[in-house]
């Protein structure tokens, strides 16, 4: 039987996974990548919340993250082609401009 | 049933991994894909047949579509890119910190066993008959807010693409 926790356990690791994979890489698109592996991650846990509750609020929020995310990318990815061409790299540690 | 979710949860947790553990972010995007196919499908399971056919479309189409040609555009011969954090104590501490945080969150779990739910879910659950009736009378101004979000996004998205930025 497949419960709740089962599911809140998946995306527990697979948001840990995204968290540990930002803050070790250096590669700014691997970064990027990560996000959107906790952000998935939530979606998870929304969905299973939704329907063991069976209440649909959970998947309407999932929705609004999608065009949140989608807006996310679109200006992402485009900052991370504005700072290469200003760097020429996307190793994140050259990116220290607004270092102190 | 079961079967089917550890199957799709087994193929996330792995794809996971390889995301996060790649040399070349090219193979790190395949694992990404790998994770929100795994993911539609256990949305499949959870009686959201509209979020699973968004992820695939939105998901793993546009977006991972998008990173990987950013990936095309931005990678350079010269240099090492894959590389993990060069310094040792950077690693340490992102491995330490991500665990932590997944640790945090599985301990949670332990509370909520008691959400059992309702057995029998109302008529038309996730259905997109249902997504659009709240859509239009719950979460009208959500609705609209969010276009003007996706909006913004495209202006920002063209300005900063700009050449001479």
């Amino acid at each position: 039987m497949v419960t709740l926790t089962h599911y809140v356990a998946l995306s527990s690791i697979l948001f840990g996974l995204g968290a540990i994979g930002f803050l070790t890489r250096r590669n700014a698109m691997i970064l990027f990548m990560s996000v959107e592996l906790m952000l998935n991650a939530v979606n998870l846990m929304l969905v299973a919340f939704s329907e063991f509750r069976a209440d649909m609020a959970g998947q309407i929020m999932v929705i609004f993250i999608y065009a949140v995310a989608a807006a996310e990318v679109a200006v992402g990815l485009a900052i991370l082609i504005g700072l290469f061409r200003h760097v020429r790299s996307i190793d994140i540690n050259k990116f220290n401009l607004l270092k102190w | 049933m079961d079967v089917y979710f550890w199957l799709f949860a087994t193929m996330a947790v792995c794809a996971g991994i390889f995301t996060i553990a790649a040399r070349d972010p090219l193979p790190s995007a395949l694992g990404l894909l790998t994770v929100f196919i795994a993911c539609a499908a256990l949305y499949l399971h959870l009686h959201a047949p509209l979020i699973a056919i968004f992820q695939v479309t939105i998901y793993a189409g546009a977006i991972l579509v998008l990173v990987v040609f950013v990936i095309m555009l931005l990678t350079t011969p010269d240099e090492r890119l894959s590389l993990f954090q060069a310094n040792m104590s950077y690693r340490i501490m992102g491995a330490v910190l991500g665990v932590c945080i997944m640790g945090l969150l599985a301990a949670g779990t332990k509370g909520i066993i008691d959400i059992v739910g309702s057995k029998s879910l109302p008529d038309g659950f996730g259905s997109p008959a249902r997504f659009g009736d709240l859509f239009y009378k719950n979460y009208l101004l959500h609705f609209e807010v969010a276009s003007v979000l996706l909006l913004v996004a495209l202006i920002g998205g063209i300005y900063l693409a700009k050449k001479n930025l």
